[in-house]
């Protein structure tokens, strides 16, 4: 991987939702959904990003495609600024970047036929038209495994998983190279997951296509990602090789959330630590001072509340956000 | 909460301005001529006398220089005195009603709180209690009978009913009567013997424990009381019902049953008061629409009340009268519905959060 | 492990069935699947049945009014008298004076050579039957076009309020509180008698006076109802294809946010008839004795002491109008129950 391969860069982006209250709706704070967060994926990669529900991990995904405007920060798409970019410049960029949505059932236009809706994004470029638009959407069809035949039948009629394969098509049709999947499988049925995720795989060797695969749950994550990003309360707390995130986690977070994976061996429980996290997420209105984690973190200390930590790179491509990430009462078991 | 109620408050001067405007513009599309009696109690007769008048009362004068003068009088600089200014009180000169149209006013608007008052009560309850019952009796006769009234009772006119009635029960036998009062009460009532406190003939008649009167105010008052209630039965059975049946649906009803209390205390104390929400929702909105009834029934009854006086003024074209009492009813919605909305603010939680 | 089925299996039962393409008529392509279901399970209700019934009538009898009531003069709109005496005639009362044409229809059916008053008349002699006849004509003239105006320019506010947000949202909101603090009827009596000496006496004041008040419902449910539809993720999908704005509002938002308007309207045409009716019967509105439902019954306001006496002025008219208003509410109704738990099924 190359600084030549870099697909899409993101640099402290930051999507502060504001409050309004008061008589005349002043703004008295802001929800910061997402609060600094930087990474960059490359070419033909799989970044996973997971947490918490209320992470900001979706609203991630949504604020680097523009599609809510970022509070602070950039984006960067090969060397195009995102964030630079006016109305009219940043729709033609939506040819190269996509997305797939968690809902299968709202995302799709329940009076569209399942051919307008995955030939409407090639009438907003004018990439085909007349005849050329029905072989697209055919071919798109079949490549998400569906049959054409049922090209002009209504959303209504196919199921979760079909529906969800409609949507990739329609985000295949202008040749992306880049793709936010915001849980694309969380709404799916478990016996469907997996093929799914298959689709997704091939596809991705098939196109050279990266993703931004967001989910919560972590065995998923596991098995298409090429490195894994930790989300926690607007921030990234750790990110790293997928090998590396599972084999050395270093984050207190991180470790608890990989330590409530369910495991097929009633033996490993006996010896397995299972880290349970006490309290509840804090606000992200008012998020804790200097480590956010600090107030559901088992080893925290008085200095965790001074200031943030930095987001360090403690070993190649190993990044973690803790002041103790050496010290002796975060080690491995 | 608070800044629900401030933030509504806020909202009274924009609605009274507004109002005042769409008033005044429509006041603007008459002549001259007509707009004097807004300052002038006679005709202008010749071309002088006209001009004279424009010239005075800036009759021809850009839009809002005439809306501000209408507003607040013009004052001779020489005698001092003040014509017009509806912010005074002074509502203009009704030729055809040959006075004051604040005088109108006083004299009517009372007859009509009166009749307002022996409404709400049935107006209210009649139909959320017939909703009630049919939807405890799903399917039975009550209940289908009461489904056939609410299409009948919101697709028969307001003037029809009322005609009905007169026909029914007033032009064969006269058991009960159009107007306000029979000739002996009127006599008795401005005679001196009859102590007003309230002037609202009911509540007098009572108080100065004249039971006689009494009655002759309700034979009076009856069938324009049904005349106005009786749309909002139809609507409230329809919302009642069908608010109660999703009600009667609901697990923690099932639960109260199952915990073996009694039907009648299921259906009052836990389906009835959560089934009431969108209906109470509703009543809110029925003021505007019962002070739009009032002037049908009123004219079909010749009750000698405000929405009456509206319809008499309109069918001769007195436009000043009408536009003054247009005013005057804007004014009394605008304060209602303000203490609506604020009463809704604590009975409803989230009103005030939204 | 990749999957290499053509098509998933399993998965769909409808998909196991026939694979040639279902046939999809204009209609369901032009609603939508979900509108199409339920203008079939409309057409299934006995209540709308009904009130379909009742609306076919009417428009049968407005189309053939000529052949039901022969127009007498130039102008059928007028109700044509027979004579000028004050005392109104019982129905079957004899026609004398300016008789019109025998009808097909009248001689086969009732085997007379005369005609005569079929309903009676009012003061006057206005034929009563011919009002009612002809009233039907007004009706649907005038709630058609008040209801469409209404609409539109409710739609139209509502939606640049929706779309815009912000100070211009404010704005058109407030405008729409201003104009629904003041009851209905009474500004429409108002604007009307202000209108007339300018327009002079004819359908055009009342009809503009109703439009002005009556689009304020529209402007609300169309504004509430595409705020909600724009979170919906395929609005969000739509942009991040790529779609342009425009396309989005019109081709996404507007038509799944139309049909709660559509049912109000349904309701809205009714409503305007009786508006219309009132207005016609305080006096407000048409001259006397121009072929109109309320204008009929304005007649009876001479007669109140005697109404027992001269109740066809009332009845008649009166059913009639209300028969016209419980076929479109009928209709309205059995829309809005279809729509609602499937409204709450949605969000």
């Amino acid at each position: 991987m190359t600084e030549k391969d870099v697909l899409i860069q993101v640099e402290d982006l930051k999507m502060h939702f504001p409050i309004y209250r008061g008589v005349i709706r002043r703004q008295v704070g802001s929800v910061r959904a997402v609060d600094g967060v930087s990474f960059k994926i490359h070419r033909g990669e799989t970044l996973g990003l997971v947490g918490e529900s209320g992470c900001g991990k979706s609203t991630t995904g949504r604020t680097m495609l523009q599609l809510y405007k970022p509070t602070a920060g950039k984006v960067f798409f090969k060397d195009i600024e995102l964030t630079a970019l006016k109305n009219e410049p940043m729709r033609q960029m939506r040819k190269n970047i996509q997305m797939i949505f968690q809902d299968p059932y709202a995302s799709l236009n329940p009076r569209m036929t399942i051919r307008d809706i995955v030939a409407e994004p090639l009438l907003a470029f004018g990439t085909a038209s007349g005849r050329e638009i029905d072989d697209r959407v055919r071919e798109l069809v079949r490549l998400v495994k569906l049959d054409p035949d049922f090209m002009l039948r209504y959303p209504h009629e196919f199921s979760g998983g079909q529906r969800q394969r409609i949507g990739i098509a329609r985000a295949l049709a202008n040749n992306p190279s880049f793709i936010v999947c915001d849980e694309p499988i969380s709404a799916l049925d478990v016996s469907i997951q997996a093929q799914v995720i298959n689709l997704f795989e091939d596809l991705q060797k098939e196109f050279d296509l990266a993703y931004l695969f967001i989910a919560h749950d972590l065995s998923m994550v596991r098995h298409i990602s090429d490195r894994v990003a930790v989300m926690y309360l607007g921030i990234i707390v750790e990110l790293a090789d997928r090998r590396e995130i599972y084999r050395n986690p270093i984050h207190p977070y991180t470790k608890a959330l990989l330590s409530a994976i369910p495991v097929a061996d009633p033996s490993f429980y006996e010896t397995r630590e299972r880290i349970v996290l006490e309290g509840d997420v804090p606000s992200p209105v008012n998020p804790p001072s200097g480590c956010r984690f600090r107030t559901r973190c088992p080893i925290a200390e008085g200095y965790c509340a001074e200031s943030r930590p930095e987001f360090k790179e403690v070993s190649p491509g190993h990044f973690v956000e803790c002041f103790k990430w050496d010290h002796p009462d975060n080690q491995r078991r | 909460m608070t800044n629900y109620i401030i933030r509504r408050l806020l909202l009274v001067p924009v609605l009274l301005i507004g109002v005042t405007l769409i008033i005044f513009g429509m006041l603007q599309l008459l002549g001259p001529v007509e707009r004097s009696a807004l300052y002038v109690t006679d005709f202008p007769k010749n071309e002088k006398q006209i001009e004279g008048i424009i010239k005075k009362y800036g009759l021809e004068d850009p839009f809002f220089q005439q809306y501000w003068r209408w507003l607040t009088g013009v004052t001779d600089p020489v005698t001092g005195e003040r014509d017009g200014g509806i912010i005074y009180g002074d509502f203009g000169y009704s030729r055809t009603a040959s006075q004051e149209v604040i005088g109108i006013i006083q004299n009517r608007f009372l007859h009509t709180v009166d009749l307002a008052l022996w409404t709400v009560f049935p107006y209210l309850s009649v139909g959320i209690w017939m909703g009630v019952k049919a939807a405890v009796n799903q399917n039975k006769f009550f209940d289908q009978a009461a489904r056939v009234y609410s299409i009948i009772g919101t697709s028969l006119p307001a003037f029809v009913f009322g005609l009905l009635l007169l026909m029914l029960l007033y032009a064969n036998n006269q058991w009960f009567l159009p107007g306000k009062m029979s000739d002996w009460v009127s006599q008795l009532v401005y005679s001196g013997e009859f102590k007003q406190y309230t002037k609202l003939l009911s509540i007098d008649a009572l108080l100065n424990l004249r039971f006689d009167i009494f009655w002759d105010a309700m034979r009076h008052m009856i069938m324009p009381i049904l005349s106005l209630s009786y749309i909002s039965w139809a609507t409230y059975v329809r919302v009642t019902r069908s608010s109660m049946l999703e009600t009667l649906r609901m697990d923690y009803v099932t639960t109260a049953r199952a915990k073996g209390l009694k039907e009648k205390d299921v259906i009052n104390k836990h389906a009835r008061p959560n089934a009431m929400l969108p209906v109470v929702t509703m009543m809110g909105s029925s003021i505007v629409g019962l002070l739009g009834g009032v002037v049908i029934t009123e004219t079909v009854f010749n009750y000698p009340g405000i929405g009456k006086a509206a319809a008499e003024a309109a069918s001769q074209l007195d436009v000043v009268t009408i536009l003054g009492l247009a005013i005057f009813t804007g004014f009394i919605l605008i304060i209602s519905n303000l203490v609506v909305d604020i009463l809704y603010a604590f009975i409803d939680p989230r009103v005030r959060l939204s | 492990m990749t999957e290499m089925t053509t098509f998933p299996t399993g998965d769909n039962q409808l998909l196991e069935e026939t694979k040639s393409d279902r046939k999809i008529t204009w209609l369901e392509k032009f609603l939508g699947p979900d509108n199409y279901r339920i203008v079939t399970g409309l057409l299934k209700t006995p209540a709308s049945i009904i009130g379909f019934i009742l609306i076919l009538i009417f428009i049968l009898v407005a189309v053939f009014a000529p052949v039901i009531a022969p127009p007498v003069g130039d102008d059928p709109m007028k109700i044509p008298r027979d004579g000028f005496s004050g005392e109104p005639k019982a129905p079957g009362a004899e026609w004398t004076r300016n008789v019109p044409e025998m009808p097909f229809w009248y001689k086969t059916l009732t085997g007379n050579d005369e005609w005569v008053h079929l309903l009676g008349t009012a003061q006057g002699q206005y034929d009563i039957f011919y009002g009612i006849i002809w009233g039907t004509r007004t009706a649907f003239r005038t709630g058609l076009i008040v209801v469409i105006a209404t609409v539109l320019i409710g739609v139209i506010l509502g939606s640049i309020a929706a779309y815009y947000g912000g100070w211009v949202d404010n704005l058109i909101m407030r405008i729409t509180d201003i104009f629904m603090t003041l009851p209905y009827i009474m500004m429409a009596l108002i604007f009307s008698s202000v209108l007339t000496p300018i327009l002079g006496r004819s359908l055009l004041p009342p009809l503009i006076a109703m439009i002005t008040f009556g689009w304020m419902g529209y402007a609300r449910i169309i504004r509430s109802d595409i705020l909600s539809i724009k979170e919906r993720d395929f609005v969000l999908a739509a942009r991040a294809s790529g779609v342009k704005n425009g396309r989005i509002l019109f081709k996404h938002i507007l038509p799944n946010a139309i049909f709660p308007t559509l049912v109000l309207a349904s309701l809205g045409i009714g409503d305007v008839v009786l508006g219309f009716a009132a207005l016609s019967f305080l006096g407000i509105g048409t001259e006397i004795g121009y072929a109109d439902w309320g204008q009929v019954l304005s007649f009876a306001r001479n007669w109140i002491t005697v109404l027992n006496r001269y109740w066809f002025i009332v009845v008649y008219p009166g059913l009639t109008l209300t028969f016209f208003v419980m076929g479109w509410n009928l209709i309205g109704d059995a829309m809005r129950d279809v729509l609602d738990p499937r409204m709450r099924g949605k969000s």
